[in-house]
């Protein structure tokens, strides 16, 4: 039995992503799909933490860093989707991405 | 008057006492015997099956005054009842003590000295990642999903601590558990369907599709992960990182920690826009909100 190693996490971080592209593809909510997107994100953050953990070296940081702007641009992405979520919501009274394809009121 | 609902309360004080005493009293006996059944491992003597039978019951009729109330035994029933219990007991303890025990003892002490705490931890932590994710993509309801979520974020920073990274975790569980969850459940308040049922469920459309697709993936990159030749270091212990992150912002990645900060303060000032829009249009043109949904 090994111990924990570079491969757990990736896998970890694969699954993570496959699950968060099987939200954004199966869901028509668009609140959900935007919940699939976070799951994506944190697939990738896992990766860059693993990376620098385990190739990088515990000297250099580049990983953590990007990691750090990932989450902060997530928290921009999630703001700014959701208000336009709720715009779209105050103009069609749904926010089924399906019924959502007019660009006019 | 204010005498007999004391009476009754004091009463049912006493009876509670009494049927936890018994079953007290029902789970010792009949857990010693067991022990001594399962340590010497001889078979059951007519004596100790009844003093057996006699412990479940009295277990059972401690419980009958708490568990299953609108059920009350007594008398044929509660012997009937304790019967069946003692029945399957023995088939329970028959099994284990058998046919179970030895396999399970067998395979604990082969695989519990391969076992360490960091690897359970980590796997802890995984399941919980990929449990929550899986939650989230496969709930009916979206509110589940987004519980689901706060799952799959909070294992992610657990896996973050598990790889040294202290700061990455803090900022996860405030920003994304903190921020980005809460503003995914205020969007799904608001975006109820005011009239009718709110719309929660989605539509699974495509779900095969998606579990293909997401098999494939999987597939992939597994195989990509466990077969490619990563260079590792050397590992050292862990220690923290905050210190040296902030001095790395603030020298190497300085332009692109202004960026950021320019591209969050946009973002925040665009969200207020977007989002106060609707204020101002429901305040003016009240009367045209119905020719305003269009489908």
């Amino acid at each position: 039995m090994t111990t924990i190693g570079l491969p757990h996490f990736l896998i970890v971080g694969a699954i993570l992503f496959a699950l968060g592209m099987v939200t954004v593809v199966t869901r028509r909510n668009a609140v959900g799909i935007l919940m699939g997107v976070e799951l994506i994100l944190n697939a990738a953050n896992v990766n860059f933490i693993a990376f620098n953990h385990f190739v990088e070296g515990p000297d250099r940081l580049t990983g953590q860093v990007f990691s750090i702007f990932v989450i902060v641009l997530a928290a921009a992405e999630a703001a700014v989707g959701l208000a336009i979520v709720l715009a779209i919501y105050q103009t069609f009274r749904t926010i089924d991405v399906e019924e959502t394809d007019l660009l006019r009121e | 008057m204010g005498s007999a609902p004391r009476r009754d309360a004091r009463r049912s004080v006493v009876q509670g006492l009494l049927r936890v005493a018994a079953m007290l009293v029902g789970f010792l006996v009949g857990s010693r015997r067991r022990g001594a059944r399962l340590a010497s491992g001889r078979p059951l003597g007519l004596v100790t099956l009844l003093v057996l039978y006699l412990s479940v019951t009295l277990f059972i009729w401690g419980l009958n005054g708490f568990a299953f109330r609108k059920l009350p035994l007594s008398g044929i029933a509660l012997l009937l009842f304790s019967a069946a219990a003692f029945g399957v007991l023995f088939l329970l303890g028959y099994l284990l003590g058998a046919v179970a025990g030895p396999f399970v003892a067998d395979a604990a002490t082969t695989i519990i000295p391969y076992v360490k705490l960091a690897d359970a931890i980590f796997y802890l932590f995984a399941v919980m990642t990929v449990a929550g994710a899986g939650g989230c993509a496969f709930s009916r309801n979206i509110i589940y999903s987004a519980w689901s979520l706060l799952f799959a974020l909070l294992g992610a920073a657990g896996l973050y601590v598990f790889l040294g990274a202290d700061f990455p975790a803090v900022a996860q569980v405030l920003i994304y558990i903190g921020g980005v969850l809460v503003l995914i459940l205020f969007a799904i308040m608001l975006t109820k369907q005011i009239g009718g049922d709110p719309k929660l469920t989605n539509a699974h459309l495509g779900l095969p599709a998606g579990v293909a697709l997401a098999v494939v993936t999987v597939a992939t990159l597994t195989y990509t992960a466990v077969m490619a030749p990563w260079k590792e270091v050397a590992q050292r212990g862990w220690e923290p990182t905050s210190a040296r992150l902030g001095i790395a912002f603030l020298t190497d990645y300085l332009l692109p920690f202004e960026v950021a900060s320019v591209v969050l303060l946009a973002a925040l000032v665009g969200a207020v826009v977007i989002a106060r829009k609707e204020i101002k249009e429901t305040g003016d043109t009240y009367e045209e909100t119905p020719s305003g949904a269009a489908r």
